[in-house]
């Protein structure tokens, strides 16, 4: 090999590098990532139903990184925070969290996140996305946490309503309302509808308010209160353990109350409670997202899709349902972020501005949320609420009704 | 009128319930001086025993119930083993400490072994209530507020008319002078620990019996702390007087105040009770007096 023969090698082997190197970094820079922060909640009140909920929310994003976002050049990572679902705990975490992953933002899972992050959140110019319902407390305006559903009060009032069409005649449907002081959301679920009801008392007539412990000793007396008081329903939105005891008092009276219960504490987790769905038979589970019934959907067609491609485990239920349509609200906003501004750069600020540009449409969410236009007057969107209700009829959840309108609101 | 004195059975029948409780806070107080801030925790690995006995393992109720008073004993036996003989001597103070980090073990054990989901617990008791003419009455509570009160009658038997008995409200005085008198301290706090636990998990049948059951549960220890010291820590007899007494408080206090003030004052009150005796006679209604002669 001659001297001449090896220059041509190192020109030739040059030229390489320098394609390769000019190469590479397009495709680092193609593979912008952020980081999302998770808030958990694996050894409290709800770490019950954190794991399928967790799983949910965490294969949305594994399923929008190999699609969507390899298309956009993006990555979201993501971690898992443990809150205990405490607001003490979230307030002490959220200053490591930030230093730690600087994250474009945070994916609550319920009241306690709202509570200690409300004030913090627009100082840092982070927003935190939801999946449950909304709170009263929190309907404020300028928001930087964000729920798809509008609040709790909104969506009993919108079940009751329905009820009562159903019922049909003229007079205003008797309701009673099981809740616990044990956490400020319990108690604001009450107050809405107690104002809902005191606005439109054509509607809803209130006949009992019974506060009680989150796992109630016994309730039979106050289920008799309730049985007595002619109540055409039973709204419980707290916990399954309630559920599971109003249950078993309205047994013990020989009574049959119909229960509304929301997403968190709905059909599957209390009829798993109290040993089967068929004693849930008549029951109601009622909230702004898709329920998680046998019947094929879009919704289900997508779960199907995280099953059998990307190793969702989880099974079909309201949790999972929940997970799945917080992953994708999340993932949804922030591609309108990167549409609107590019993969590079992108901020809390700029995913919180995305949110009200354009609206979220029931296809991009695959029908687990209907279309959501968020404006900056309120955490949730103002119009076109909807609600979906299912229910047990011989032993299977069914949907009773979808797309129930939800009747205006007013703020408490 | 006939709703009033229903609320008032009901009332006192709950709060016997929450006395069966208090008596293991009680047991193991006379036997070594302790309060045991995990009573809670015990009521739980009671209902998780119980639980795995009987919708796990499919045994009887008539052989599970025994079956699972025994293992509940042995796990009191074995908490007590692995984590107080060696404190024996030592100050109360440290004894308590452990019970306080014994909580969060026992709560985080179960959340390991069992898992956080909401389980159903098995109907021990009937469903059905009794029916008095318009009055009606919780059959598990009623049968529940019997096993207390026959509880109570045993064990302030046990411990004022036997030799063991004795022998652990020796203990209980001071561990040191005990010994020296040829009492076994050991013996008398595992003995202690073994009630308390067993009373748990008979706790945990009544209140769970057709609910469900969860880590959450061991709230029913702390519900049951104003009773215990509304009572005096060392009186059982007067575990029953002071837990009618909240009962009835609490239960009138649900049905006819809340309404009004539209909140959940019935959860308070017996704390307020229980606050309120300390600061009139911090012994309690029947709890005894040390006089010191210096």
């Amino acid at each position: 090999m001659t001297y001449k023969t090896h220059s041509g090698l190192r020109s030739l082997l040059a030229v390489s590098a320098i394609a390769f190197a000019t190469v590479v970094p397009a495709k680092v820079q193609a593979e912008t990532s952020y980081n999302l922060a998770l808030l958990s909640d694996f050894s409290g009140p709800y770490a019950d139903i954190m794991p399928v909920l967790a799983s949910g929310r965490e294969t949305v994003f594994n399923w929008w990184n190999e699609t969507r976002g390899k298309e956009l050049g993006v990555t979201l990572n993501f971690k898992n925070y443990e809150t205990r679902y405490d607001a003490a705990q979230v307030a002490s975490l959220w200053p490591g969290i930030k230093s730690e992953l600087n994250p474009i933002a945070v994916v609550g899972l319920g009241g306690p996140d709202v509570a200690a992050l409300s004030e913090r959140l627009p100082e840092d110019k982070i927003p935190m996305f939801m999946s449950t319902a909304a709170y009263g407390f929190a309907w404020k305006p300028d928001s930087w946490i964000f729920n798809p559903r509008p609040t709790y009060s909104h969506e009993s009032a919108g079940f009751l309503s329905w009820l009562r069409k159903q019922r049909g005649g003229d007079e205003p449907i008797k309701v009673a309302i099981l809740a616990s002081e044990a956490s400020p959301a319990y108690v604001d679920m009450a107050k809405g509808l107690e104002l809902y009801a005191e606005q439109n008392p054509d509607d809803i007539d209130i006949v009992e308010v019974i506060y009680t412990e989150v796992q109630p000793t016994d309730l039979t007396t106050q289920m008799r209160r309730v049985a007595r008081s002619g109540a055409e329903a039973l709204v419980i939105q707290t916990n399954t353990s309630i559920v599971v005891a109003a249950k078993r008092g309205l047994q013990a009276n020989g009574a049959n109350v119909p229960i509304m219960m929301s997403s968190h504490n709905g059909l599957p987790a209390s009829g798993g409670a109290l040993g089967g769905l068929e004693q849930l038979e008549g029951d109601y589970e009622a909230y702004g997202m898709a329920i998680a019934a046998d019947e094929d959907s879009p919704a289900r067609q997508f779960y199907n899709t995280l099953t059998s491609d990307y190793g969702l485990k989880a099974p079909w239920n309201v949790v999972t349902a929940m997970g799945i349509s917080q992953g994708l609200f999340v993932a949804t906003v922030i591609e309108h972020a990167i549409q609107e501004n590019g993969a590079e750069g992108l901020t809390g600020e700029a995913v919180r501005k995305a949110l009200f540009s354009k609206p979220i449409t029931t296809e991009e969410t695959n029908g687990f949320l209907p279309t959501l236009t968020f404006t900056p007057d309120a955490p949730f969107p103002l119009e076109g609420l909807k609600v979906n209700i299912g229910t047990v009829r011989n032993g299977k959840i069914v949907i009773e009704a979808t797309s129930v309108d939800i009747p205006v609101v007013q703020k408490w | 009128m006939v709703y009033f004195v229903n609320d008032i059975i009901t009332g006192a029948l709950i709060g016997l319930l929450y006395a069966l409780v208090a008596m293991g806070f009680v047991v193991i107080y006379r036997a070594s001086k302790v309060f045991n801030f995990a009573q809670g925790e015990l009521v739980i690995i009671g209902g998780f025993i119980v639980w795995f006995t009987t919708l796990q393992a499919g045994l009887s109720l008539w052989l599970s119930i025994p079956l699972s008073l025994l293992l509940a004993g042995f796990v009191g036996y074995l908490i007590e083993r692995i984590f107080l003989t060696k404190l024996i001597g030592e100050s109360v103070f440290s004894m308590v400490m452990v019970t306080v980090g014994l909580l969060i073990l026992l709560r985080g054990f179960v959340l390991l072994l069992f898992g956080p989901a909401v389980r159903p617990f098995p109907v021990i008791f009937p469903l059905k209530p009794l029916f008095l003419g318009d009055m009606l009455i919780p059959l598990n509570l009623l049968i529940g507020g019997i096993i207390t009160i026959v509880a109570a009658a045993g064990l302030s038997w046990f411990f004022n008319r036997t030799r063991p008995g004795l022998r652990m409200t020796a203990v209980a005085e001071d561990h040191v002078v005990a010994s020296s008198m040829g009492i076994s301290v050991k013996s008398s706090i595992a003995f202690a620990w073994v009630l308390g636990a067993i009373l748990s998990t008979v706790g945990a049948m009544i209140f769970l019996s057709g609910k469900s059951l969860t880590f959450l549960a061991s709230d029913i220890g702390f519900a049951a702390l104003p009773v215990a010291l509304f009572a005096g820590l060392e009186s059982i007899g007067g575990l029953i007087l002071a837990g009618v007494i909240i009962g009835i408080v609490q239960s009138l206090t649900t049905n006819y105040l809340d309404p009004v003030i539209g909140g959940s004052l019935g959860s308070v009150v017996p704390y307020i009770i229980m606050l309120a005796i300390l600061l009139i006679r911090p012994t309690g209604l029947f709890g005894w007096r040390t006089i010191e002669r210096v």
